[in-house]
């Protein structure tokens, strides 16, 4: 397999280093350690920071998330690595206003260890944080163990309602509330049509036979939950749709948010074939979909495939998507 | 046991406690992902040069604080987040203390014991490192005598860790092996195992 790196191991630091020179007005390292980037007005002065972070290889997510109305800061691990406790702590510092800081992540074993034990390192110095975890793919746990759910591309919502409230001065309390709100109205799932394959080993994350899709994925290049035979850009969007909607239990006169999101080697004219049905399924339930993202969101480097969320919106939540957001990755108003 | 000696023999004792490093990370390979005996081995050494950079007046919360730190970023896994965790809520029970006896140790390592539980969701008879820290705590809680409090410690992991060679694990890694784990200890309570051994190795008893 053919990649454009240098060295396998400085791949993060260097990937990292061209967003920072890319985007000086954006984005910036507050310490020595590259793997921490916060915004380059960080820290606002009252206002709550937040800080997301995981492992490398999933762009735009985590780290493309990271601006005005958005995340405040980012702590970058290894692909698909947790960042340590002390690089997530050194985020925290450097984004604290004053007013406490949210930490919203995706729920992964890894991740939760190390924020939690960042939440102790916080603490000692004054420093309040809350937690909010996102946990949106339908296809990893069924609705009765949602909360054991991990989180994928739909965390997308969770950073922007949190981010705009964090923006017009919401509380820590306020804004902690907020992300808990969308993350619990967002649904996600995602089908994967060729794997992953890792700087480090070279090597694919799994085998698929032509005439097959893996259904269920998630962000790591790991297989699906189940392997089945590869459908036309219709059927998937019918049965991934009809999935979401059930989930969310959406209904005649539902306002949804769609972000039809590539897995990194998909092109933008699949996706939009995706969306196009997307939307008919949708329409012909009566759902309305007020907001719809289509493009790459959260990637699994260079995996072939698609995913699938849907947001449940009311005034409250559509108008915080609303809200104007910049950062290098993502742009609103 | 003022702050320069507690120093002083947390640094002997990690660094008895790094020789087990293959032995743990030789029991980690057969249920988990082996990567424990470089948390352990990379972990003591940080540690201990961050203790030696301490003044001697440091208090026993900062040591454990220190110390808590260190461990978490010298191998950042999950073992070392859940270790480093439990050192600081330790840290916190010995607010204001100037001398560590039994009674701090016991307040210590039930504070330990309650966050690995907490933070690892999980409870004794997991077959995880809780069993070992949490059989120590009762055993500590039991006794006064600075002389016994330490063999005693040792005598309740050891027990802890044959037990958890019947059970099957329920969390982390080697839970994935089911039926397969049962037969073998489990290497994280053997590390407590260690450490304690190694505490009693270090020298003096706890006072």
């Amino acid at each position: 397999m053919k990649k454009i790196i240098n060295d396998p191991e400085s791949f993060v630091d260097e990937f990292v280093e061209g967003i920072l020179l890319a985007h000086p007005d954006l984005v910036k390292t507050p310490g020595d350690d590259i793997r921490v980037l916060v915004r380059a007005d960080a820290p606002l002065d009252g206002k709550v920071g937040i800080v997301t972070g995981g492992g490398s290889g999933h762009l735009p997510l985590f780290k493309g998330y990271v601006g005005k109305g958005l995340c405040s800061g980012v702590a970058i691990g290894n692909v698909f690595s947790s960042p340590s406790s002390d690089q997530i702590f050194q985020a925290t510092k450097a984004v604290d206003g004053g007013a406490g800081v949210l930490y919203l992540y995706g729920n992964y074993g890894g991740d939760v260890f190390n924020f939690d034990l960042a939440v102790d390192l916080a603490e000692l110095e004054d420093i309040h944080t809350k937690t909010v975890v996102g946990r949106d793919d339908v296809a990893s746990q069924p609705n009765e163990r949602k909360l054991d759910r991990r989180g994928v591309a739909g965390i997308f919502f969770a950073y922007k309602a949190a981010g705009a409230a964090a923006e017009r001065g919401d509380s820590l309390e306020q804004v902690a509330e907020i992300a808990e709100d969308a993350v619990e109205h967002t649904a996600t799932i995602g089908i994967g049509l060729a794997p992953t394959i890792l700087p480090t080993t070279g090597k694919p994350s799994f085998e698929l036979p032509a005439g097959e899709m893996e259904i269920g994925i998630g962000i790591h290049g790991e297989p699906g939950t189940r392997r089945g035979t590869l459908e036309t850009a219709d059927e998937i969007a019918e049965h991934l749709t009809s999935a979401l909607v059930d989930d969310l239990e959406l209904g005649e006169g539902s306002r949804v948010a769609v972000l039809v999101n590539g897995m990194g080697a998909t092109p933008l004219e699949e996706l939009y074939v995706l969306y196009r049905k997307t939307h008919k399924v949708l329409a012909e339930r009566g759902i309305e979909i007020v907001k719809n993202y289509v493009g790459e969101y959260a990637t699994s480097l260079e995996m072939a495939g698609a995913s699938i969320s849907i947001l449940d919106l009311n005034d409250d939540r559509l108008e915080l998507l609303n809200a104007p957001a910049q950062s290098p990755f993502f742009r609103e108003g | 046991m003022k702050s320069k000696e507690l120093n002083d023999h947390i640094c002997r004792s990690l660094t008895i406690l790094i020789e087990s490093s293959d032995e743990l990370r030789d029991l980690d390979q057969a249920l988990g992902d082996g990567d424990l005996g470089i948390t352990i081995a990379a972990g003591s050494r940080a540690v201990i040069a961050a203790l030696e950079e301490l003044p001697e007046d440091t208090t026993p919360t900062e040591i454990a604080r220190t110390c808590a730190k260190a461990f978490a970023n010298a191998n950042p896994s999950t073992m070392a987040a859940l270790v480093a965790g439990a050192l600081l809520s330790g840290s916190r029970v010995w607010e204001g203390e100037t001398d560590i006896g039994v009674e701090e140790a016991a307040r210590f390592t039930k504070a330990a014991a309650d966050s690995i539980a907490q933070r690892g969701k999980t409870q004794v008879g997991d077959k995880t490192i809780l069993d070992g820290i949490a059989a120590a705590s009762d055993a500590l809680k039991a006794v006064t005598d600075p002389a016994e409090a330490t063999e005693a410690a040792k005598a309740a992991a050891a027990r802890a860790v044959r037990e958890t060679t019947s059970l099957q694990s329920r969390r982390g890694r080697a839970s994935w092996l089911q039926e397969r784990s049962i037969g073998l200890a489990d290497p994280g309570a053997a590390a407590f195992q260690r450490f304690v051994e190694a505490w009693e190795a270090a020298g003096v008893t706890i006072n």
